[in-house]
């Protein structure tokens, strides 16, 4: 996703350093892996998957890199050979890639496609016409093309479904949380309301549409908030941290006392903490802040208790995607339920840090069991994605450790 | 145009007092341009102020478009706080280079953006308009945008275009000048200078020229109305010039016409040698036509004559009427001087042939002075006069002949006039001499008077009589002149008279016609006696009838104031003339003098005796002396004594002579001179002049 692909300068270097580091470790762990007995539901007979995934992002873009390492983690352990490709942020790469894939004589199993810009619908009846099955990711078909195409395994026999996140959702509780803290601190202006900053990261996208539609959910519900402005900050962090500025001048000048800080993503809501700082406010004392996508640096200003949460994990969407496909080969449609898969995110607060936080930082995706999410036998297309299920599929800390 | 300095120079205008020519076309100009240049700056200046408001209103109206367009475009960056953004979008106005700052304020009314132009000049108008923010969810008012701006470019536009309206105005009347002087002059000057040219020629030779103008408007018009009028003017010299060189009467070349044919008359001849006959014909006693049967019938008579002549004459010839009754043939080419001769006789027949008028057989007559010249003869100019010559000898001495002009006339002619031009010395250097001849009383043959006479002891050609000289001296207007150098003589002589001891002795003086119709005379011979102390009833004045003729009631007047100082007046050459007897009657008269013309045949003439007898009966009855003139010879002297003339005068008593012989002459005659005054009429004086 364009937002999450977003420069993150300073933490991705650190985090490409590190993934050196993971790789090295995690050749280690798969050696170990190797010698262990395989844990899980997979069995030695089941047929082996071809899975090819056209990566959308650029590579480095830390949100598609991570999907593209559950995906592959997912595989491995479900018995998937995940080929990635790269599109390097360029559609029509992408659809040479898809194309590619597509007249392959040795097809692959599956091809997971994201239609960002809707460029994949090309490759989407491409497939049907090869008769490669499809799976789109994070972005599914809108518009003229929703309603051209129709709901999937119809026109489009072979597009099997989509799995996206619920980022409306998100948007909700990431303000719900915010608006619980302001009332609990009673961070109410003279007014009587609780004034919020909301800053998004753009206006057309889907994904912040739908992060936008949860904040106005959540603050329409609660009659004693305002939101003084809905900012939009391009997803990056100097912006966000140029219009809290502006913001907070300006709640001075009306004298409103702004009581928390809704962000689209982490890099606006660690922009809004630094106009915060500058503004010689405290931040989880004075002004509550809120992001999205679960990134080392809001993680560590949750841990700081600057910051209130970081709601995501959609990364995730690529391991998950592989679960889905899984049972599918398995006999296990998970159309039973829908072929739209919409996978809840999570929020990352002090209380839950330390079970993922080191998850995160370290990209060992390996950890996780994802044969503990497959549909239970008579269950199928019922999956739990949730943070809590994710932490009980970890091992402890302290074993691995071990 | 030609008087240009005088535009230029005011001083000069005003000194060009007297009025000079002021072309029509830099009239026109000079009343045109100024109101053309004038409504021009007026008319484009009037139009640049209602641009110009019009623009003020634009201006108004498109900064408030402005100042609402980017309010719009304001609006979401300022309602979601991207400041930089609002600034940029502030500044993109500031491109509008009337705007002189701009501003954007917050729903908190602080000022977000200021943006200023760098030549902030002074802004005259500004504008605010509402900021309004708004999406699917809501409208507020997310601030307001104000514009200051200026006029000042569209004053400087406006001035910069006023300045080039005036440039272009003044080009555009400096085109217009140029163009009205160029059309002018084609439309106006020219035809106008065409005429005037026509004119001038016109003015020049007198003859009328047409003006070349061949355009079709009012000036071609004009043109061709002055064309018809100079067409007509040049028919009117025409006739003029004829009128001028011919006889309205006759319709003969007139003496105008003689001088300028004589000019052509030697051109046109064929060779030098060619002999040309001029007949210069002179009417006898037109004026007794006029006076007997009207000036009608004289003018009649004298179209009769030119009718005549021309059908006298051949083509070649050429006839004139001088004037009154004179006539001028001229035959260009003669072979001879005989042939002339009878030319000249052909036209007097042809002249003489009867004419009725008032049913009267009318015989005319006329003289010829005929005068032959070469054609290349250098005074052929002279030859009127040398006809005149002629003329005049034929006049004079055979009326009703052709005198031709030779050496012996030209040569009488030629003497006349050097005698003419010799007068005024006669009289500076007294050549005139006064003789006197006495008149006798025919019974006692006493010495009774002297008749002064006058003759010209002219320095080169000795004596001359008067009959030679008198008619150059009234020709010449000397008549009064000499009349009171004779008186003065007179005078003179009658003091040495006295005091020869014949202080009875009276002397008469002859008076020219002219001298009767002079009131002064009468006052001068009294001043005269005066001066020499002498009596005025001394003198005797002597009168022709002739001279009584012209001028009656003059004459009379003069007559009777001479009679009223004493002096007698005496009827001279009685018997020539008219010799009315009612003369004799009507006028103051004391002594008829018969002339010798009556004497000289007596005793022969029994007729001339009779003549005398009834003469000397009819003055004895009307109280009158009378003297006989001429007397020669003793029987004449007999004879007028037996038919009672009492006086008598001539070489038989006494030649005329100087004074100093006279007296001599005296001194030998014994004196009676008592007789004389008891016959002299007992008239008192009366000095009443």
């Amino acid at each position: 996703m364009l937002a999450d692909a977003g420069p993150v300068s300073e933490p991705m270097r650190m985090a490409k350093r590190m993934t050196v580091f993971l790789r090295i470790l995690l050749a280690v762990g798969m050696a170990c892996g190797g010698l262990a007995p395989m844990r899980g539901a997979v069995a030695a007979d089941a047929k082996r998957l071809n899975v090819v995934f056209v990566n959308p992002g650029k590579t480095g873009e830390v949100y598609w890199d991570m999907v593209s390492q559950t995906m592959q983690a997912a595989g491995r352990k479900l018995g998937a050979h995940v080929e990635v490709l790269s599109s390097e942020r360029n559609y029509r790469t992408m659809q040479e890639l898809g194309f590619g894939v597509v007249a392959r004589s040795d097809k692959p199993d599956f091809l997971i496609l994201s239609n960002e810009e809707s460029a994949a619908v090309p490759i989407l009846e491409a497939a049907e016409a090869a008769g490669v099955r499809t799976l789109l990711l994070s972005n599914t078909l809108i518009g003229d093309d929703a309603a051209r195409l129709g709901p999937p395994r119809q026109k489009l026999k072979t597009w099997l479904g989509d799995i996206t996140t619920d980022l409306q959702t998100a948007g909700a509780r990431m303000a719900n949380a915010l608006i619980g803290a302001a009332r609990a601190e009673k961070w109410q202006s003279r007014d009587g309301k609780i004034h919020i900053l909301g800053i998004g990261g753009d206006e057309i996208t889907p994904t912040s549409i739908a992060r936008n539609a949860g904040l106005k959910r959540a603050v329409e519900a609660a009659p004693d908030v305002v939101v003084d402005r809905m900012l939009f900050a391009n997803w990056t962090q100097s912006e966000a941290e140029h219009v809290t500025t502006n913001y907070l001048s300006w709640a001075a000048r009306k004298e409103i006392r702004p009581a928390g800080i809704w962000a689209g993503n982490d890099p606006m809501a660690l922009g809004a903490l630094k106009a915060i700082a500058a503004a010689g406010i405290a931040p989880g004392q004075d002004i509550q802040v809120v992001g999205l996508n679960w990134s080392e640096d809001a993680l560590r200003e949750i841990k700081a208790g600057r910051m209130l949460l970081t709601d995501g994990g959609h990364f995730l969407l690529g391991g998950w995607s592989i679960v889905l496909l899984r049972d599918y080969a398995d006999g296990c449609d998970f159309a039973a339920a829908s072929p739209h898969v919409e996978v809840k995110t999570s929020a990352i607060t002090r209380d839950n840090l330390a079970a993922v936080g080191d998850l995160i930082k370290t990209r060992a995706f390996d950890r996780i069991d994802f044969a503990r999410f497959r549909a239970k036998a008579g269950h199928c297309g019922q999956y739990d994605f949730s943070i809590d299920a994710l932490i009980s599929s970890l091992p402890l800390p302290e074993g691995a450790a071990d | 145009m030609r008087n240009d300095g005088d535009m230029t120079d005011p001083d000069c205008k005003q000194q060009a007092a007297p009025p000079r020519l002021r072309s029509v076309v830099r009239a026109m100009i000079w009343a045109t341009v100024p109101v053309l240049l004038l409504v021009q700056l007026l008319a484009s200046a009037g139009v640049e102020a209602s641009s110009f408001w019009s623009q003020i209103r634009q201006l108004d109206a498109r900064i408030a478009r402005v100042a609402e367009s980017r309010a719009e475009l304001i609006a979401e960056p300022l309602w979601k706080m991207r400041y930089d953004q609002v600034t940029s979008v502030l500044n993109e106005i500031m491109h509008d280079e009337t705007i002189a700052a701009a501003a954007v304020y917050d729903d908190t009314g602080t000022a977000i953006a200021r943006v200023v132009a760098r030549s902030a000049g002074q802004a005259v108008a500004e504008i605010s308009r509402p900021i309004n923010y708004s999406n699917g969810n809501m409208a507020v008012q997310a601030g307001r945008i104000a514009i200051a701006y200026s006029h000042a470019a569209l004053y400087a536009d406006t001035g910069s275009r006023l300045v080039l309206l005036l440039v272009v105005g003044l080009f555009a009347t400096f085109a217009t000048l140029i163009a009205m002087r160029i059309s002018a002059n084609i439309f106006i000057g020219r035809p106008l200078a065409a005429m005037m040219s026509a004119i001038q020629r016109s003015k020049q030779d007198g003859r009328a020229y047409p003006a070349d103008v061949k355009s079709s408007n009012e000036f071609g018009q004009l043109a061709h109305a002055f064309n018809a009028m100079q067409h007509t003017t040049s028919g009117a010299l025409d006739r003029l010039g004829h009128m001028a060189a011919h006889d309205p009467l006759t319709g003969l070349p007139n003496r105008r016409s003689l001088s300028e044919h004589l000019v052509t008359l030697s051109h046109d001849a064929g060779s030098p040698d060619a002999l040309i006959a001029f007949c210069f014909i002179d009417l006898d006693d037109f004026k007794g036509i006029n006076d007997t049967f009207g000036h009608d019938a004289g003018d009649k008579f004298l179209v009769h004559i030119s009718d005549r002549l021309r059908g006298a004459v051949e083509p070649q010839d050429w006839v004139a009427r001088l004037g009154g009754d004179e006539f001028v043939v001229i035959r260009p080419e003669v072979s001879n001087e005989e042939t002339a001769q009878r030319f000249a006789r052909q036209l007097l027949d042809t002249i003489s042939e009867p004419i009725r008028l008032h049913d009267k057989q009318v015989v005319p007559r006329a003289s010829i002075g005929l005068a032959v010249r070469r054609a290349g003869d250098p005074e052929l100019s002279h030859l009127p006069a040398l006809a005149d010559i002629a003329l005049y000898h034929a006049k004079t001495k055979a009326p009703g002949t052709v005198a031709v002009l030779d050496e012996a006339l030209q040569r009488d002619y030629r003497r006349r006039r050097d005698l003419e031009l010799a007068i005024p010395a006669g009289f500076a250097e007294r050549q005139f001499e006064v003789w006197y001849q006495s008149q006798v009383d025919l019974e006692s043959h006493d010495v009774v008077g002297l008749e002064a006479l006058i003759r010209w002891r002219h320095p080169e050609r000795g004596l001359i009589g008067p009959g030679e000289f008198l008619p150059l001296i009234e020709r010449s207007g000397n008549n009064g002149r000499l009349t009171r150098y004779v008186l003065t003589d007179a005078c003179r002589a009658l003091q040495h008279l006295a005091a020869a001891g014949r202080p009875h002795i009276r002397i008469a003086i002859n008076l020219p016609p002219s001298e009767l119709a002079d009131h002064s005379l009468a006052a001068e011979l009294r001043a005269t006696c005066a001066r020499f102390d002498v009596a005025a009833s001394l003198l005797e004045l002597e009168i022709t009838e002739g001279s009584l003729i012209n001028n009656m009631a003059s004459a009379s007047e003069t007559l009777h104031r001479l009679r009223r100082l004493g002096a007698t007046i005496a009827l001279d050459d009685f018997g020539t003339g008219y010799s009315s007897l009612a003369h004799l009657r009507r006028f103051p008269l004391d002594k008829v003098k018969i002339d010798k013309a009556f004497i000289s045949e007596i005793p022969d003439s029994a007729e001339d005796k009779a003549i005398v007898g009834v003469i000397a009966s009819l003055a004895g009855t009307l109280g009158l002396t009378l003297v006989a003139e001429g007397i020669e010879r003793a029987e004449q002297a007999k004879a007028m004594r037996e038919m009672g003339v009492r006086l008598g005068q001539g070489f038989l008593y006494h030649r005329p002579q100087p004074l100093e012989a006279v007296l001599l002459w005296l001194e030998g005659q014994p004196a009676h001179g008592s007789r004389v005054l008891e016959d002299s009429p007992s008239i008192a004086p009366e000095f009443a002049v």
